[in-house]
């Protein structure tokens, strides 16, 4: 077993502590800061006497630095606001960006109070580390596990570390490239501080809910509008994953593409994922259902009542409406479609991008050649 | 007397005096059922049942061909797929021998072209070598062999499932699915509702899809000077040991043949073929990571990977992250074989004899003509090869046969 020194307990669970003021000033979206909120007695329609300027102000410049640092990042600095500012902000820092009622402002606040919780954490104990996480209902522990000459010094149950994990796209964070035994992923602070920030991350979007909005006083809308005039610039819609080329250029197909549509054209059979892929992939790039159709005609189990309704529903005209994108490469990879990576292929991770990036070499190549 | 009419009547003979065998799963009011029907051949979906009795009764009357249930848990089994109210799935493995290279080189499947009718043996080639067309009938055969090979993907699986994962034996249900492989079903509470991204990390750690060797202890260190090559211990955990163990296995049976095929140099494939034996004991002091002159980082990796492969689950990746899947109740028939799903304790497999286990029907003859068929055996007796010929069989064998649909019945 490990040598360090630190103090340690193996049934953690009893030791929980309560938090400090200083600890709900760090992160004020803990159910406990919420309680001490309920129990100094505020009220979010008092909010606007004069007693309450500084922690008005504070939410105020809470949502504007979201908007306004990069990558976002809400400040931590307790030489600049008092703790008990800091935690009663926050519900109110809330309130503000619900009735901005915009997508992107509510992720990007959600990201930037993340990100500061992330910073702070990394600098925690390990103990707090683990009392935070047990509050999300994490099963987490202290382990000092060795393996080789690493040593790891938590153990989380791994379906918490997929919840939070699954999100993440390098491969060092893929459960296989983990240190799996027993039901347990073994990893380093620095590795549970920033899963903690995507659950936090997520949590602060849950609670920014479009159904409380029409609760909030008068005066929250006022503020929120002044924000919304000042830094409506900062209010960029989110970018969609949709455009629409002219013509579906078969030369900038990735390989995995090509290799369905050739299944498709010649009327092999194309296992189901790959129908997917293939179709997603062509409704993507503009192509209409009629045609995609047609495409599959030749196949020998075609049905074209079935086929038609499955293609139109990925396009999102017909059942949910929602348009669906391709798989992403690591996908295809699971389900063996992917024949292999070309050079384009290293430096994207989704079909959709290869296309693109093909896309601009192709027309650019064609213009040459048409000036030529 | 008409193929179909004949098994459909065994089917129902069974059904009626042993739909009892048949258990409800787990919160049945909450699952799916689909089934096929001889009549109709075709799906029936969306059927929801709120008890044992109620289902039994519905498949003696029916005697389906096939009958399926979720894995999912829903609200309202019967509404449409959008309106279900999924609130849970189990989490299920698929083996099948069609996903695993077997050493019988599946001589025994056939195929035929749907457009000129050429016919072969082994699995379907790309094109038809006489038409170039692209589409083709199958026939596949559950053999030895094959089986043999998804029992020892099973247990692979079921290794990373309790030493990797933590599961316990008693979360894990597994079964021969009465055709040409295995599922295992994991029903534990903390599965439920993973969502098919989280599944789809289970795939790839059980797979080992998108590994990265680099990360589970091989490395170049510096040491005294001069550069060492370091791996992980044949007895480590989790993927370390298991990637020691696969490669341990590799380099014992590998050919320079094996070796050329990974893109090694010739002159670092005699070096491994020269120093073989070395290696091998080497394991036993830390491995034989810096015995081999030239091997750097690089081709280790690639050996390695090999050894990764060796020790993984070769599972159907789309059913196991596919939350709405329907798959074969215990205890029921399958259509194309006559043989029963049958479910028995994990810790069991080794032993488990899944031809003679899965024989539903014990008792009677019956005379049928046989197309073709290769030689297979069903509890303690083999039969065939048959060809073009009329020939008594007891009933499960005769079954067999009807089911793959290599044989008619003859008055
Ligand atoms: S890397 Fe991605 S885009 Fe390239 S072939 Fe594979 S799946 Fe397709």
């Amino acid at each position: 077993m490990s040598s360090s020194a630190r103090p340690r307990n193996s049934k953690g669970r009893e030791m929980a502590k309560t938090l400090t003021l200083e600890d709900m000033a760090k992160y004020p979206f803990m159910p406990e800061a919420a309680e001490e909120v309920r129990k100094l007695g505020f009220r979010i329609d008092g909010l606007f006497e004069a007693d309450y300027a500084p922690i008005l102000d504070r939410a105020e410049r809470r949502v504007i630095e979201a908007l306004t640092t990069n990558p976002p990042e809400v400040r931590y600095d307790p030489s600049l606001y008092k703790e008990d500012v800091e935690m009663l902000s926050f519900p109110v820092a809330v309130a503000l960006v619900t009735s901005l009622a915009n997508e992107y402002v509510k992720r990007r606040y959600a990201l930037a109070e993340a990100r500061r919780a992330y910073e702070l954490l990394k600098r925690e104990s390990e103990e707090k580390i683990v009392e935070i996480a047990r509050k999300f209902g994490w099963r987490i522990r202290f382990s000092g596990e060795k393996s080789g000459v690493i040593k790891f010094d938590f153990a989380l149950n791994f379906i918490d570390y997929l919840r939070n994990a699954s999100s993440f796209h390098d491969k060092d964070w893929k459960l296989i490239n983990k240190f799996v035994i027993n039901g347990e992923v073994h990893l380093s602070k620095q590795e549970v501080a920033r899963l903690l920030q995507e659950e936090i991350r997520r949590y602060i979007e849950g609670k920014i809910d479009p159904k409380i909005k029409s609760a909030l006083p008068e005066k929250i809308f006022e503020r929120a509008e002044k924000i919304k005039q000042t830094y409506s610039s900062s209010f960029k819609e989110l970018p969609t994953e949709d455009f629409s080329p002219s013509e579906a250029a078969e030369e900038a197909f990735p390989q995995c593409i090509m290799e369905l549509y050739k299944a498709a054209q010649s009327g092999r059979h194309v296992p189901h994922v790959g129908r997917f892929a293939l179709t997603s992939f062509l409704i993507n790039i503009g192509m209409s259902p009629g045609l995609i159709v047609d495409l599959f005609r030749r196949s020998s189990d075609f049905n074209e009542r079935m086929t038609r309704y499955q293609i139109e529903h990925i396009a999102g005209e017909r059942g949910s409406g929602t348009k669906y994108t391709p798989p992403k490469c690591d996908t295809l990879q699971t389900h063996g479609l992917c024949p292999g990576m070309d050079d384009i292929c290293r430096r994207i991770k989704h079909p959709l991008t290869y296309y693109r990036r093909k896309m601009r070499a192709v027309k650019a190549k064609r213009v040459k050649e048409s000036k030529g | 007397m008409d193929t179909q009419a004949f098994i459909h009547e065994r089917f129902s003979e069974f059904y009626s005096g042993n739909a009892n065998g048949i258990e409800a799963p787990r919160s049945i009011e909450n699952r799916e059922f689909g089934f096929t029907l001889f009549k109709e051949n075709m799906m029936v979906r969306h059927k929801g049942f709120i008890n044992a009795d109620e289902l039994r009764d519905f498949i003696k009357r029916n005697a389906p061909s096939n009958v399926y249930y979720s894995t999912a848990y829903y609200s309202v089994p019967e509404a449409k797929m959008d309106e279900k109210g999924w609130l849970g799935s189990d989490l299920f493995f698929d083996i099948d021998a069609d996903h695993i290279p077997a050493k019988c080189n599946k001589i025994h499947d056939s195929w035929a072209c749907r457009k000129c009718g050429l016919r072969g043996r082994g699995p379907a080639p790309g094109k038809c070598p006489s038409c170039g067309n692209e589409s083709f009938d199958e026939r596949t055969w559950p053999c030895e062999i094959c089986l043999e090979a998804a029992r020892v993907e099973t247990m692979n699986l079921m290794d990373i499932l309790t030493s990797d994962l933590g599961f316990s034996f008693s979360d894990i249900k597994c079964s021969f699915s009465g055709h040409r492989g295995y599922h295992v079903q994991v029903e534990s509470e903390e599965v439920l509702k993973l969502d098919s991204i989280a599944r789809k990390e289970i795939v790839d750690y059980v797979t080992g899809t998108g590994i990265d060797v680099l990360f589970h202890g091989l490395e170049s260190v510096r040491r005294d000077g001069g550069k060492l090559i370091v791996g992980p211990g044949l007895d480590e955990k989790g993927w370390r040991g298991r990637a020691a163990r696969g490669t341990y296995e590799f380099l014992l049976a590998a050919t320079p043949e094996d070796l050329r095929r990974l893109g090694l140099k010739k002159s670092i494939v005699d070096e491994i073929i020269a120093n073989k034996d070395l290696m091998l004991e080497s394991w036993a002091f830390g491995g034989p990571w810096n015995i081999v002159k030239g091997l750097g980082l690089k081709g280790w990796s690639k050996i390695v990977q090999r050894g990764v492969s060796l020790q993984s689950a070769k599972i159907d990746t789309v059913v196991t992250v596919d939350i709405h899947r329907l798959i074969r109740l215990p205890n029921t028939l399958h259509g194309k074989t006559g043989l029963l799903k049958v479910s028995f304790p994990p810790n069991e497999i080794e032993e488990f004899d899944p031809l003679k286990r899965s024989v539903a029907f014990r008792k009677g003859d019956v005379k049928i003509y046989v197309e073709e068929a290769p030689k297979f055996r069903l509890g303690d007796e083999s039969f065939g090869p048959f060809k073009k010929q009329t020939v008594t069989l007891p009933l499960s064998a005769a079954l067999f046969l009807l089911c793959k649909d290599a044989a008619r019945v003859v008055d």
